[in-house]
């Protein structure tokens, strides 16, 4: 059965039930899933798309909930009025808490998410006054179409469509730029943040949107229950709506209604055991996350012989065509596909070549600094690890540094592209100081960066990592991704493809990034600094690991990357490689720039010679 | 009044600090904690109260049982719940516990009953006057063992060799696997350690707060705000923690309300949290590129 069939069963199951029902309490089962979908929706954009887990949702829930209650029996609006302002109550609230948990993880964004609850909770039961304490508010009136009271099985269809409309919001969103942010800020903080994406700023929007889902879902709770108590948003609520996500399928489409049919209804098939209920769903809950990453309908995915990594494309993927499964291995790597003309001479000699030293026509000693440093210093703890560097890069050049282990290379990267900030001297960036901006500013000022172990979006196709970057932090709005409107424009896609074509990946673009082999893993990293418009490239020992082919189609790459205008500050210990092809390198000893030069200069200073092999006594 | 609260409130507090801290080893040796923390102090308390109430076993009986129990649970724990997600990170564990917790919690409740019964002491009978103020023996005991307790596992880190071990996984487990420390035994003995000292708190608060299979998740949250607070790396900040809490706590619920006690406390937490995430005793992590 395709997908489409399946949605297609699915919206004619939930027409045939009020038809085929006139039981109140089916309906209301019905409706419990149906608003457990929009619920778990929401989360499921928030833990799935970002990998945010938040113990807190039933507080959210009651939030919206209390106010659309409370709009209804205190201030008299009509249904279509108070569920919007849930909403809102709830997204603003939602993002409150985000702005408070977002800058943490694991444990710490636990307790905050549940402490978020029980003090909703407390309240509910606190404040008499408003939420009438723990008798909680009665009497809300039905909702109305064209001034006639809605009967439980008119209410039903609002519901449903409700449900609908959730699973075809976060479907859009899964979809779009900002669903491929999303999950690239899951997969890896640090690259996202080295291509201009606040990881914050995107984690709070999915936060809030959660929030005004888990709102929305409250309204529509309120309005069909006509009672509130705070019974029902403990925090066993939101260890429920958690669970049929994770039960379901973590950022699938369909894991929020998977999941919501089976919470529901199995308590209900089983309702002689009631007081194994908990028990049940404890149960589930290991089981989901022992044997189903991708809960119910990521395994069922894989049956049909899609690769997880497709599973979750299905929710997160962005780019078109079907993706390679882990069947059919990926295309085979074109080892050096720019590796022309002789290798392997004399590399002194090879670093003589005129073409190194006059790029673009001119002396290289005339193009202009692009980075500038001056008297950096960086200690860590008692440890100097940089000791007043000095140094100037000039564009379009190629500028290694190297040194021994600890000499403060991988340290100047970091105060450099704005992950550690400098304890003194200054650093200008096109003739501006960036010391201490944050990553994000200095990205977006033109200088990428990668890292000593790639950090790719794992999950994310090797295109979608490329169009991340190639996006960068215009994410266009977020309503518009809602709607499913405001695809990639032309010109990224574009630039994501010439990036991908620039080194030599354009095969690869449909495969999922963690099953890209080692080698190619560099150059997608260099891939998204050159979508990105990264002008000035630093890469921190991009030869690492790499066989001698890969190394030479490296070197090729770097050239042209120069030829076209990049300037590109090379970390590496890669000797052979570094004397190849840099204009300048510059030796960096226990904090210090011992010397600095052209290659061959270099190689024959003295202190370079006693840094790497010692002083003779 | 004042005093009254004050007594009461240290001695739970002192009881929080001895869970927390159980956070704080298992967090050491390996960056994981167990989420259902709060349910091995039930455990403690109801094994406790099958053995020595219902079954009428001597004191000392009853207590090696409880123990041995609750350090039972804190290897299942490990074992099933954390070990197997040890490189999946946080989600996977936390979430694998939670599951555990549930499933004890409601087990329990098979086993025991919904209702709270009353654990008889004869330190919760007659109150004591101290400073004029009726206290009970219990409330006494409470930060005397706990400060004991608290005491002994940092000789026991500092002084033993085995402690020493932990304390070096604690540190780097990497370099300490390579000293040919056995480290996947290492987080199992301080699951198992942790579960002890809740298992503990668990049997000195049955008499105190009655037994029911639903007592352990609050306090079992409320350590764990303890030990955010105090600094999940740091012991002496969870001690320290755990008595502010218990005191602020006890104030709060006897001038305010006692629904007030649990707002005011998490808000505590979110606002360390903003503040300070390290918590009062850790140190600022440092951020790895």
């Amino acid at each position: 059965m395709t997908p489409a069939a399946a949605w297609l069963v699915v919206a004619a199951a939930a027409a045939v039930v009020p038809l085929l029902t006139a039981n109140t309490y089916y309906l209301y089962l019905a409706m419990t899933i149906g608003i457990l979908v929009v619920v778990a929706g929401g989360l499921n954009v928030l833990a799935g798309l970002t990998g945010q887990i938040s113990l807190g949702h039933a507080g959210l829930y009651a939030i919206g909930a209390y106010t659309a209650a409370l709009a209804a029996t205190r201030l008299g609006l009509g249904f279509w009025t108070a569920l919007p302002l849930a909403v809102v109550v709830t997204a603003i609230i939602g993002a409150a808490v985000a702005l408070a948990a977002l800058r943490l993880s694991g444990p710490y964004l636990a307790m905050v998410t549940i402490a978020f609850g029980i003090i909703v909770e407390g309240a509910l039961v606190e404040w008499v006054a408003l939420t009438g304490g723990p008798g909680g508010i009665f009497d809300i009136p039905k909702p109305r179409l064209a001034g006639v009271p809605l009967a439980l099985s008119r209410y039903y269809w609002l519901v449903a469509a409700a449900a609908a409309l959730a699973l075809l919001l976060t479907r859009n969103l899964a979809r779009s730029a900002w669903g491929r942010a999303l999950v690239a800020v899951r997969d890896s903080e640090l690259a996202a943040e080295s291509l201009g994406l606040f990881a914050y700023r995107v984690r709070t929007t999915a936060f809030t949107l959660s929030a005004a889902f888990a709102g929305a879902g409250g309204a529509l709770f309120a309005f069909l229950n006509g009672y509130l108590s705070p019974d029902s948003f403990t925090l066993q609520t939101s260890i429920l709506f958690l669970l049929t996500v994770l039960f379901g399928g973590l950022g699938t489409v369909a894991g929020p209604l998977v999941g919501a049919v089976a919470l529901v209804l199995l308590p209900e098939l089983m309702h002689q055991f009631v007081e194994y209920r908990l028990i049940l769903y404890g149960s589930l809950l290991l089981l989901s996350v022992y044997f189903l990453p991708r809960g119910v309908v990521g395994a069922l995915a894989r049956r049909r012989g899609v690769g997880s990594a497709a599973a979750g494309a299905a929710a997160a993927g962005g780019s078109p065509g079907p993706r390679p499964g882990r069947g059919p291995g990926p295309p085979p790597a074109t080892a050096a596909p720019a590796a022309a003309g002789p290798r392997g001479g004399d590399f002194v000699e090879r670093a003589h070549r005129p073409e190194h030293t006059e790029a673009g026509g001119g002396p290289a000693v005339l193009h202009a600094v692009v980075l500038q440093l001056t008297g950096v210093t960086k200690s860590f703890g008692g440890v100097r690890a940089l000791d007043g560097v000095t140094l100037a890069v000039r564009a379009g050049t190629i500028h290694s540094l190297i040194g021994p282990n600890g000499a403060g290379k991988t340290t100047l990267v970091n105060l450099v592209s704005g992950f550690d900030r400098p304890d003194g001297g200054t650093i200008e960036l096109f003739g501006e100081p960036v010391g201490g901006r944050s990553a994000v500013r200095i990205a977006r000022r033109g200088l990428a960066r990668t890292f000593q172990t790639p950090q790719l979006f794992e999950e994310l196709a090797v295109l979608d990592n490329v169009l991340v970057a190639a996006t960068g932090p215009r994410l266009g709005w977020l309503a518009a991704a809602l709607a499913g409107a405001g695809g990639d424009a032309a010109a990224t896609r574009a630039r994501a493809d010439d990036a991908l074509a620039a080194v030599g990946l354009g095969e690869w673009a449909a495969t999922p990034a963690a099953d890209l082999p080692f080698g190619h893993r560099r150059r997608l990293e260099i891939a998204r600094a050159l979508a990105a418009g990264a002008r000035v490239l630093m890469l921190d020992e991009p030869a690492a690991g790499l066989a001698p082919a890969e190394i030479e189609a490296l070197d090729a790459l770097l050239s042209r990357l120069r030829a076209a205008g990049l300037t590109v500050v090379l970390i590496e210990h890669h000797v052979e490689l570094v004397m190849a092809i840099s204009d300048r390198v510059t030796v960096l000893d226990e904090g210090r720039v011992i010397a600095e030069g052209a290659p061959a200069a270099v190689q024959r200073d003295p202190a370079v010679l006693a840094a790497y092999l010692g002083t003779p006594a | 009044m004042l005093v009254q609260l004050a007594v009461s409130g240290l001695a739970l507090g002192s009881m929080y600090g001895l869970v927390a801290l159980g956070y704080h080893m298992t967090w050491a040796t390996s960056r994981t904690l167990n989420f259902s923390q709060g349910h091995v102090v039930m455990v403690g308390a109801v094994v406790a109260y099958a053995a020595h109430v219902a079954g009428g076993w001597p004191l000392a009986a009853a207590v090696a049982v409880t123990l041995l129990a609750a350090a039972a649970f804190g290897l299942v724990v490990e074992r099933i719940a954390v070990r197997p997600f040890f490189r999946a990170g946080s989600p996977v564990w936390l979430l694998a516990t939670i599951a555990l917790g549930i499933i004890v919690e409601n087990v329990a409740m098979l086993a025991f009953g919904k209702d709270a019964r009353a654990f008889p002491s004869a330190l919760a009978l007659k109150p004591v006057f101290v400073l004029g103020a009726g206290v009970y023996p219990q409330e006494l005991l409470l930060p005397v063992v706990g400060v004991a307790l608290m005491g002994a596992t940092q000789l026991f880190y500092h002084r033993t060799f085995y402690g020493r071990q932990l304390k070096a996984v604690a540190w780097d487990s990497e370099a300490a696997g390579l000293m040919g420390i056995d480290v996947p035994r290492a987080v199992a003995v301080s699951y198992a350690l942790s579960s002890v000292l809740a298992g503990v708190a668990g049997l000195l608060l049955a008499p105190l707060l009655n037994v029911s299979p639903t007592m352990g998740t609050l306090i079992g949250l409320k350590a764990f705000a303890v030990a955010i607070i105090g600094g999940l790396t740091s012991a002496a900040g969870i001690v320290v923690a755990g008595f502010l809490y218990g005191l602020v706590e006890a104030l709060v619920a006897g001038y305010v309300s006692t629904g007030a006690r649990e707002i005011v406390g998490f808000a505590v937490v979110i606002a360390m949290l903003i503040v300070r995430p390290w918590g009062l005793g850790g140190a600022r992590p440092a951020r790895r590129v």
